[in-house]
């Protein structure tokens, strides 16, 4: 189980003397590691919140408390380039103990093994802390990854963004929701992952293809969202957050609140937010605004430590406004509008009106899990989840039609999935499992307009297994998965008079994986992964039929798509000789055959509205290399520096003409100074933790590109700097989290390749953004 | 809870799923926005008989290719033009022209054609004095053969420069319509 071995947190009390003592005369004694290479940590803070009384941690990690009463504390640790942690503890003796801190800026790489249950992530991947959540509360989840070595955001505006990891996104890349398949219309690349990371405490991006357990359509990368297991303390705690920003004028507010009791654990998760129109470096971009209203739930109760039971709920509500001036009718429109320096529409005034164009879309989930142990060694897992997805995007209509959406679907989905795992002694493992997913999407009527997406059933069954074994510095893992997908889709002709065309699809796709990681000496270790899977073409890809009115052309499917394979080789090198410094590579290749995607054709097609460009799902044989490098240093006490580049190329097999959409190269660096000391402006008000972060992310401009592949030439390449200043104002004891953060320094005036809101205007301005964190 | 247990459900569920594996028939939606057809009648203001252009695509975007009717004109002629849009998908017929005159400010027609000499002035106006197009004046030069391109913008702003003379250029909006039509002055 998570609390017996929690991963950030080892505690040992080891010692047991003077059981029978004055009650304030205990000593409590800590040493303080760093997870990833077990080397001493050196100047941590360690705060006790009680008598809010502090010291640092020596040369050898160690630290040490006098006089400490008898009763209940809760201690803090904190560490330039580390989350910092709390813990909860009993004094009724002398005590020691042992506390892990996880290196989180470079975590590319790490193994993150949790609890004994094999969650294994075994892999190249990267996570994202509570903290740095804490830190971008004005953010949404794309964003939250956005510096992430291999990690792209492809956007439609600012408030619409999805993640493309190393150049795979929609279909290809799988978000899981606290264990569950985030589902929903992921096909669309104006339409975000509807999840609120405020309720997760840990975002991990898997890159390689070792997330054989997580479903088929893993040809690109996994992202799990999740929050962590409800804190063993009896007290109630919680959290409020609240943050502003200048740029939108908007406002976020979360809350969180928990109880752990052996009866019944709970906690609460809220979030609500509002911003108006975004400013780029000189103009407004008009109804740009956005709302959102989160609300999570989370249960667990043990029984006598063999069977676990948690339920969790979440609902996520979100309005988003779509540039006014990006919504345009033919081709003539598209080409006028390219030719503007500010969109139409664009007005001298704020305002958080959010008018159509705008999306709005609410997404539920529930879910639950049990999980018996049968065995010190031995578990089964049973979850079932259901998830409904309701989107609506309104246009600009004629009649009063403006009130009635033009798209309009709702989805359900039903999970039920079962898992076993071993732990053999020899240091075998071993995981089996087998998950059915049934989705039912729906088309609304009252849009008045032929859907783009059919209406469809369908029904995946998926069996894995996965074996993993260490032998001395050998580690090896090895997956298989099978999968077989049903489905029944109908669709409406687009020739008078209307009728109803069925199609019905079985398709079975295998994927397997294998990855050795070598522990090379002076902490240095070699992975090599090779996977291979299959992903049968999606519902958008076989029968979107219509004008996309987001993207301005028709869109057509084509039923008679194929399969498409992969096969993916990863090398990667890590190098932790120190705390001090840290390296890692992560070269991939990855080569597929029948490669789908929506190419623009030569035609255009006539229409009473004027010509439009057709777009048509195609296969091709393609290929996606890149290279991923990162790099920590301290200087000094005091300075942490990171670096972090990230290239791709994207290319068709055949003659090396390029993919489109594929990110650009970019390059990301960092300094952080930490005051060492804690700042005493009087003895009620200490300053402590303070940072100071200065961030510079360039972006090279997209040269893999012919010019007649797009409309207009790619955006040229564009430099932001970014500023932030954190501490923890502690005031009469009391503790509180603040950072203040500026983005786009310069108020640079750019545009990015990958947001789609750059053939209309210029990408957002200067912001400064204010922020508080208080936990109690 | 044991594992034989589990695997019982687990079967029972997986029943009803393959029970319900047929998607229901769907709603086919009413098409109320389509439009279908625009004609533009001309009339010779001296009297004559009307040309009419017309441009007809039933099954709306994608699918079938439109139908186009282009027409002849006399030479230094001024024609009365009156335009028509319908939506002959929905039974009965739609006319859509009543839709853009109830929301005249907030449409207006462009008119276009690569014949240097050959002229449109509006007739019609909405309630803020501004052009609507829907009746319009078309006066010819001298023989010549080209097109004309009739474009009907939706939330056009309609105060900016050259826009009320029916300049398309400040114009903005988005466009609901854009056809062209050859035609032959003789």
């Amino acid at each position: 189980m998570f609390y017996r071995k929690l991963i950030i947190l080892l505690i040992t009390i080891l010692a047991a003397l003077n059981s029978f003592s004055q009650d304030c005369n205990f000593t409590l004694n800590g040493h303080v590691f760093d997870e990833t290479s077990k080397l001493p940590l050196s100047f941590v803070n360690v705060f006790i919140q009680e008598t809010a009384s502090g010291t640092t941690t020596d040369e050898d990690g160690n630290f040490a408390f006098d006089n400490i009463c008898f009763g209940e504390y809760h201690l803090s640790f904190s560490h330039i380039g580390c989350d910092a942690q709390k813990i909860h503890l009993d004094i009724t003796k002398d005590t020691l103990i042992k506390i892990g801190l996880l290196h989180t800026p470079t975590s590319l790489g790490t193994v993150v093994i949790e609890g004994k249950t094999n969650e294994l992530i075994n892999q190249a991947n990267l996570s994202i802390s509570r903290q740095t959540i804490e830190d971008k509360l004005n953010e949404n989840l794309s964003a939250l990854l956005e510096n992430e070595t291999g990690v792209h955001l492809i956007k439609n505006g600012n408030g619409i963004s999805k993640p493309s990891v190393h150049g795979l996104y929609g279909n290809r890349l799988i978000i899981l929701n606290n264990g569950i398949i985030q589902s929903g219309q992921q096909w669309g690349n104006d339409h975000s992952p509807e999840i609120d990371p405020f309720s997760a405490d840990k975002i991990v991006v898997l890159k390689g293809a070792s997330a054989i357990e997580y479903g088929n359509g893993n040809l690109g990368a996994v992202i799990l969202v999740s929050p962590k297991r409800i804190e063993r303390e009896p007290h109630l705690h919680g959290q409020i957050n609240y943050a502003f920003e200048s740029n939108g004028i908007g406002n976020s507010l979360n809350a969180r609140i928990g109880k752990y009791s052996s009866k019944l654990a709970w906690r609460l998760n809220g979030t609500v937010k509002k911003s108006g129109d975004k400013k780029t470096s000189h103009y407004f971009l008009n109804n740009t605004g956005i709302t959102e209203t989160n609300l999570s739930i989370q249960l667990e109760k043990s029984w006598n430590d063999n069977l676990y039971f948690d339920f969790y709920g979440s609902t996520f509500n979100t309005t988003l406004g779509i540039l006014r001036g990006s919504h345009i009718g033919n081709l003539t429109d598209l080409e006028q509008a390219l030719s503007k320096e500010i969109p139409f529409f664009t007005e001298e005034n704020f305002s958080y009106q959010i008018e159509a164009p705008r999306q709005n879309v609410s997404h539920h989930l529930f879910k639950t899990k049990g999980k018996y142990f049968i065995n010190e060694n031995q578990n089964v897992e049973l979850v079932l989840a259901g998830q409904i997805n309701n989107r609506k995007e309104f246009d600009v209509r004629r009649s009063g039609r403006t009130d009635i959406p033009s798209l309009s679907l709702i989805q359900y989905t039903g999970n039920i999935e079962l898992k076993y795992s071993n732990d053999f002694s020899n240091q075998w493992k071993l995981t089996l499992g087998n998950q059915n997913i049934i989705t039912d999407n729906s088309n609304n009527p009252e849009t008045g307009i032929l859907p783009l997406i059919p209406d469809y059933l369908s029904w995946k069954n998926g069996f894995f297994g996965t074996l993993s074994k260490s032998i001395n510095k050998s580690h090896f893992n090895f997956g298989l998965r099978y999968d077989f997908e049903f489905q029944n889709v109908a669709t409406i002709s687009n020739s008078t008079p209307r009728e109803i065309v069925r199609f019905e699809n079985k398709f079975h796709n295998l994927s397997g994986l294998f990855n050795y990681k070598y522990d090379l000496p002076n902490k240095q270790s070699v992975s090599f992964n090779t996977g291979y899977a299959t992903r049968n073409p999606g519902i958008n890809e076989l029968y979107s039929n219509g004008l996309h009115q987001g993207v301005s052309g028709i869109e057509e499917g084509d039923h008679k798509l194929n399969t498409e394979k992969a096969l993916k080789n990863t090398l990667e090198y890590e190098w932790f000789p120190s705390t001090r410094f840290s390296l890692s590579a992560l070269a991939y290749h990855q080569n597929f055959k029948d490669y789908i995607f929506l190419e623009p054709q030569d035609e255009i097609r006539l229409t009473i509205r004027g010509a439009f460009p057709v777009f048509k799902y195609v296969q091709t044989d393609a290929q996606i290399y890149g290279l991923d490098l990162s790099s920590q240093f301290s200087l000094g006490n005091s300075f942490l520096s990171m670096l972090k580049y990230s290239y791709l190329r994207g290319v068709e097999s055949k003659d090396g003409a390029p993919l489109i959409f594929m990110p650009p190269n970019s390059f990301f660096g960092s300094l952080t100074y930490r005051v060492k000391n804690p700042i005493n402006f009087s003895t009620k008000l200490i300053l402590e933790d303070t940072e100071l972060e200065i961030t510079n992310k360039f972006v090279f401009e997209q040269k893999n590109l012919l010019p007649d592949q797009d409309f207009v030439d790619p955006p040229s390449s564009y430099n932001l700097i970014g500023l932030k200043l954190s501490s923890n104002i502690i005031f009469s004891g009391y503790k509180m989290r603040s950072f203040i953060k500026i983005d786009n320094l310069l108020n640079l005036k750019y545009r990015d390749y990958l947001n789609r809101q750059r053939y209309f205007a210029d990408d957002t301005g200067f912001n400064l953004a204010v922020g508080f964190n208080f936990k109690f | 809870m044991n594992k034989k247990n589990l695997l019982l459900a687990l079967m029972f569920i997986t029943a009803i799923l393959f029970t319900a594996c047929k998607k229901d028939d769907p709603v086919i939606p009413d098409e109320p926005e389509l439009i279908t057809t625009l004609n533009y009648s001309l009339t010779p203001i001296d009297g004559g008989s009307a040309v009419i252009l017309s441009f007809q695509d039933l099954d709306g975007d994608g699918g079938n290719a439109p139908t186009i009717n282009g027409g002849t004109l006399e030479a230094n002629t001024s024609y009365t033009g009156i335009l028509e849009l319908l939506n002959e998908a929905a039974t009965p017929v739609e006319n859509i022209t009543e839709e853009v005159e109830e929301e005249a400010e907030d449409h207006q027609f462009f008119f276009q054609s690569d014949l240097s000499n050959l002229s449109f002035i509006y007739n019609d106006t909405d309630a803020n004095n501004n052009p609507i197009g829907i009746t319009t004046t078309l006066t010819t030069g001298d023989t010549a053969a080209g097109n004309i391109t009739i474009i009907l913008r939706h939330e056009p702003n309609k105060i900016a420069a050259g826009v009320s003379d029916g300049d398309i250029s400040n114009a903005g909006g988005e466009t609901d319509i854009e056809v062209t039509f050859p035609i032959n002055v003789l």
